[in-house]
């Protein structure tokens, strides 16, 4: 099995924690951005595993998810409900955000833009005493979402502070061995900044472009 | 959408009493409500319990990679189908094709739950081709037809015809 990521790409860390955490075997590739691995592909994909059959996976959260279920039980309901909730609701506000702080400068607005899933996660596990999003265990829905925020939450000048239980939260999963190593072999220490080269290269988030006007492609 | 979907999955699946569902936010994301347990949020997830209730859970995919396999093709439904930007509809159609080139279902030689949900969620594309479009994206329209023709599978959608009449080079003869 072999898994390929690059650097400054916020989905490779998901899926490298995925795999520190669970200690599955398999070998790591980092490559460029513009790399094609996955055949039937026509734009490069990345992160993408190669599974023992010769297929590929190439979404992200599929990626933890078959990791933590080689090891271990099927993943819950509940688990699978917060791994689609990531990907379809965290995700394209985040890469807003994303856009916003690493290419725009605009830092100090990301905060307003990720209230809205921030107060949902917040929520959810105040309401809740478990010690992780699903129960006492750490699963892939910790490692998937604390992957998908640690980029904005760990950098101080954000100002992400107002969520006391997603902070507490994020701080227990950043304890578990493994994610802080994941985070620093595609962040390289250097934090948002990281990213750049990885943002550039993705179309720019569809709402800041006004999603309700009219498509003129005349 | 999403609500007759599911309504459509559950006759498939022979569930005798139909579940209460709600939407929720601008995306009307599906909610199905249960009585003694807390909501279920969101297409896939809801429709890959429905298959566990049914006791289907071959549908859900074969050990751990097969079932990797299905999550991959529900996990790009939701995120790369659905909402795609009108632009992106021909690499969507491309990607397809090349990867259906060599299998009969997106599992490969398994029906699943995965040609369900991205048999619904590409239906619109599909009626909207022209004929030699269908014909460019020949690995698409031979699995379509397919599942269309799938015991049950259809209900809420109409039939499309995706594929000529393949004999017409009998003439030749």
């Amino acid at each position: 099995m072999e898994l390929f990521v690059g650097e400054g790409n916020p989905h490779c860390l998901k899926v490298l924690a995925a795999l520190e955490v669970t200690g599955v075997q398999c070998g790591v590739q980092f490559i460029n951005h513009e790399e094609k691995v996955v055949p039937f592909l026509s734009r490069p994909a990345l992160p993408a595993l190669l599974l023992p059959s010769r297929q590929h996976l190439f979404s992200p959260n599929t990626i933890c998810r078959y990791m933590f279920e080689l090891n271990g039980p099927e993943s819950s309901n509940q688990c699978n409900q917060w791994l689609e909730w990531e990907a379809t609701v965290l995700q394209p506000v985040l890469f807003r955000a994303l856009h916003m702080a690493v290419l725009q400068g605009k830092g100090s607005e990301v905060a307003k833009v990720l209230q809205g899933p921030l107060n949902v996660l917040d929520q959810s596990l105040g309401k809740g005493s478990t010690t992780y999003l699903t129960g006492e265990a750490l699963s892939v829905a910790d490692v998937v979402l604390w992957g998908a925020l640690h980029p904005v939450l760990s950098d101080s000048s954000l100002a992400l502070s107002a969520h006391q239980s997603v902070k507490a939260w994020f701080d227990r999963v950043a304890a578990v061995r493994g994610c802080q190593s994941a985070a620093q072999k595609v962040l390289q220490g250097k934090g948002l900044e990281a990213m750049r080269s990885y943002m550039q290269k993705q179309p720019a988030p569809q709402s800041s472009q006004g999603r309700d006007a009219q498509p003129c492609n005349s | 959408m999403a609500l007759r979907e599911l309504a459509s999955l559950e006759k498939y699946l022979g569930l005798k009493k139909p579940n209460k569902y709600s939407t929720q936010g601008d995306k009307k994301v599906p909610v199905l409500q249960n009585n003694n347990a807390p909501p279920l949020v969101g297409l896939v997830t809801i429709a890959c319990h429905l298959a566990k209730e049914a006791k289907r859970p071959e549908l859900l995919g074969d050990g751990a990679e097969g079932r990797a396999v299905v999550q991959q093709w529900l996990e790009y439904r939701v995120t790369k189908l659905d909402g795609h930007a009108k632009e992106d509809t021909r690499s969507i159609l491309k990607d397809l094709n090349l990867y259906l080139q060599d299998k009969v279902y997106l599992a490969g030689n398994q029906f699943t739950l995965a040609d369900v949900l991205m048999y619904y969620g590409i239906h619109a594309i599909v009626l909207d081709l022209a004929v030699q479009e269908k014909e460019q994206y020949v690995n698409v329209a031979r699995w379509f037809d397919h599942i269309q023709h799938h015991p049950g599978v259809r209900h809420h959608l109409p039939p499309v015809v995706v594929l000529r009449n393949r004999l017409y080079t009998s003439r030749h003869h």
